[in-house]
């Protein structure tokens, strides 16, 4: 390699073979670490590159020589300067290999023999040695009777003298570079002029993409065509979901990821259910966002299954602008639902309706539910249960890494007909509440709570306390709120229950019930919320 | 921390500047296609709104989410000195319910922005990454497929490297240095200083694309 003949000409006794040789297809290996400092695979490729491109350029001048034209210099010094910029690189690389390794031949064969002793050898050959003493004498001319200190001096000396020199003649050149416009030194101050028009435009241009990266210029949308697409794409499409029904509909019933089609589908249904009074609005944050809506304030709230409250009051009232905004939207979500979620929901209600009415203060209990609870709230938008005072549990599901398999939600819904019928829809997603579930439908008693409960305990410890954790959402916090105040709210029939539940509760939640019947609290669970409050608080804001 | 510079290139040299830095880094290049959200804190989370920004990679198989915040730049006068810029940056991964997340806590969607380039990261002292991007905005909402670029004759190259507190010197000699390979075809700076293309670079662009006829890395 004749690249690597020059290097061992040019460093001595470590010639880049040495890299090659000390990058082994060897027994030995070397230590990784070392491996890894020394990044030899990259001075490797590079060599191999820079090989290349010497061969290239000695081809290009191969052909010029022989074609006899001229030769664009501009262009060959080019090369020429980015090639021995390379070869500077490879060899400060090189250099740290060489100080980690000593080479020394293991086996004479044919192929060193000759060279070995010439390698080994310290001793020069005779007409080398001959130069070297030459030019010993003729630096030490005039000072090789002095003792040594005073040699070193003068040799000190005229080290700084040759220095001056080459200083001084390096700023001769490059003021004479500067002068005459040499400019194809790296790093040379000397700066063509450009066309003045074509350097105003790049200007403009660059302050235009400057601003726009670090600062956002130019790249807002202005407020009222900030309306979402119909169809995101492919990251986003499980992330966001639509403000508004119409479009929640249209999409819902495309993508069916795990959260997004629940959220958006729950977040309806939920704005149709009422909880008690919409008073456990009042205790959640009232994020501007909030696009969902608890409960209809005229209708009176929900009894839970276990504790029927006649005091319609437990909970603070919440703002009736919140309440307002909470009803028109119920109202649009339910107009919107599509024909195939009624269908779906009075499916659902028939099936539910078939389990019986369970016991209603025996069957307060939360089912944990794992998964979307698409299903369930469009069979609570079925049943119209704007109508209804039913609290409407609705427990976050939280985001991202913190819902895992083992969080379970629980749904229970209580529907008050007016008619004086109940019944009680659980809904139960995931496999680990079926038994719960079946085992409520059959024959619910105190017992069974109780084991339900603490099976429940067991499972949604954890879950259950993460409430809100999404943020902001009302619709978000109310679920969590009314779960709280359901759990807390149990009857004193089922002091068991009630102490499982209790246990599980985050905060001093109380339950609301106001209606005289007997009524199992309903419970819907909001696995994914999947709401941007951006844009829907525009849309408010626009309408 | 990150010590950071900015610089444009014309897009026509963009090739050129590929095989040098090809030919620099030794490492193969990255492909960079990243739809980055810029969100602003509301009222509600206090006086001083801040800035988060997500970065969703589209390069992977599945896209993977980044959350990033930039604080201000470090002040006085040994900053004025560096040639680069060194600002305290927080960055972690994310999953994809950060979005929503933000929107629920309060923050607002600002702008996004897509980017669209290439980047290569090495180590030359300090790990080191350079990505050669072009901003593209959207015309509506997150309509990455309609992005067309803000400056089609222009992209932005930003180098930088992660620092410490007390390493940030050593880390901005190495950023200064390496930059000096780039001189014949960009010139680098703070972000925020606007710097203009090199006159010469047409002449460094051809030489690097005729002398890529040889190289078959």
């Amino acid at each position: 390699m004749n690249v690597g003949g020059a290097v061992a000409a040019a460093q001595g006794p470590v010639p880049s073979p040495a890299v090659e040789a000390v990058a082994p297809p060897h027994v030995e290996r070397l230590n990784p670490v070392v491996e890894q400092q020394l990044h030899l695979e990259s001075v490797k490729i590079r060599a191999l590159a820079l090989y290349k491109a010497v061969s290239h350029i000695l081809e290009d001048l191969d052909a010029f020589a022989r074609s006899n034209s001229t030769i664009k210099w501009r262009d060959a010094l080019g090369q020429f300067s980015m090639v021995s910029m390379q070869l500077f690189n490879i060899v400060e690389d090189i250099k740290n290999v060489s100080k980690a390794f000593v080479i020394f031949p293991r086996n004479i064969n044919a192929e060193n023999a000759t060279v070995l002793p010439v390698m080994l050898s310290s001793k020069l050959f005779p007409e080398m040695e001959a130069e070297d003493i030459a030019k010993r004498e003729q630096l030490l001319y005039g000072i090789s009777g002095h003792p040594v200190h005073i040699q070193i001096e003068k040799l000190k000396a005229r080290i700084d003298m040759i220095g001056a020199a080459c200083e001084a003649a390096e700023t001769v050149i490059s003021d004479c570079r500067k002068t005459y416009g040499l400019g194809s030194h790296p790093g040379s101050t000397v700066v063509p002029t450009l066309d003045k028009v074509q350097a105003a435009k790049i200007q403009e241009q660059e302050n235009l993409l400057r601003a726009a990266v670090n600062l956002g210029e130019g790249l807002r949308i202005p407020f009222d065509q900030r309306q979402l697409p119909t169809s995101l794409p492919s990251h986003l499409a499980d992330v966001l979901s639509f403000g508004d029904g119409a479009q929640n509909l249209a999409d819902n019933s495309g993508s069916c990821e795990k959260n997004t089609p629940a959220f958006s589908s729950t977040r309806e249904v939920l704005q149709m259910l009422q909880t008690p009074g919409g008073q456990l609005i009042a205790r959640s944050v009232p994020s501007p966002s909030n696009a969902t809506a608890f409960d209809n304030p005229s209708t009176p709230p929900m009894a839970y299954a276990n504790s029927p409250r006649s005091d319609p009051n437990i909970m603070n009232t919440p703002s009736p602008q919140q309440q307002a905004q909470r009803q028109q939207q119920q109202r649009q979500k339910i107009m919107q639902l599509t024909h195939q979620q009624q269908l779906l929901l009075q499916q659902q209600l028939r099936q539910s309706s078939i389990t019986g009415v369970l016991g209603q203060r025996s069957i307060s209990q939360l089912h944990d539910i794992t998964g979307q609870t698409q299903q369930k709230l469009q069979q609570i938008a079925g049943q119209h249960q704007m109508s209804y005072s039913h609290p409407m549990l609705q427990q976050q599901f939280q985001n991202g890494q913190l819902q895992t398999s083992h969080m379970s939600y629980n749904i229970l819904q209580n529907q008050i007909n007016q008619g004086g019928q109940h019944r009680n829809n659980i809904n139960q997603l995931g496999s680990s509440s079926n038994a719960l579930f079946s085992a409520a439908q059959a024959s619910p008693n105190s017992q069974m709570i109780a084991s339900m409960s603490a099976s429940m305990q067991s499972q949604s410890r954890l879950p259950r306390m993460q409430f809100g954790l999404t943020g902001g959402h009302l619709q978000r916090n109310h679920p969590s709120q009314v779960f709280n105040d359901q759990m807390f709210g149990m009857s004193p029939s089922n002091p068991v229950n009630m102490l499982a539940m209790q246990q599980q509760q985050q905060g001093g939640f109380r339950n609301m019930s106001t209606n005289a019947h007997d009524l199992q609290p309903g419970m819907v669970n909001l696995p994914n919320t999947i709401q941007n409050p951006n844009f829907p608080q525009q849309q408010q804001n626009q309408q | 921390m990150e010590c950071v510079v900015q610089g444009i290139i014309e897009t026509q040299h963009v090739e050129a500047l590929q095989i040098l830095l090809q030919g620099l880094c030794g490492v193969p290049k990255d492909r960079v296609r990243v739809h980055e959200f810029c969100l602003k804190s509301g009222p509600n989370l206090g006086v001083v709104p801040s800035e988060v920004r997500l970065l969703c990679d589209l390069a992977q198989p599945t896209p993977t989410w980044t959350v990033r915040h930039a604080g201000g730049a470090m002040r006085g006068a040994g900053a004025e000195q560096l040639s680069v810029l060194v600002r305290s940056v927080v960055e972690s991964k994310v999953s994809n319910n950060a979005l929503r997340f933000f929107y629920a806590v309060g923050y607002k969607l600002d702008h996004e922005l897509l980017k669209i380039g290439f980047a290569f990261r090495f180590q030359r002292v300090v790990p080191i990454t350079v990505t050669v991007t072009s901003a593209n905005r959207m015309p509506r909402l997150h309509a990455i497929d309609d992005a067309v670029p803000l400056t089609p004759g222009i992209q932005l190259v930003e180098i930088t490297a992660p620092a410490a507190g007390d390493n940030y010197n050593e880390v901005a000699a190495a950023v200064s240095s390496f930059c000096e390979y780039l001189v014949p075809l960009l010139h680098l700076s703070k972000p925020g200083v606007s710097t203009g293309i090199v006159p010469t670079a047409a002449a460094a662009a051809s030489s690097l694309l005729s002398n890529s006829g040889g190289k078959a890395i």
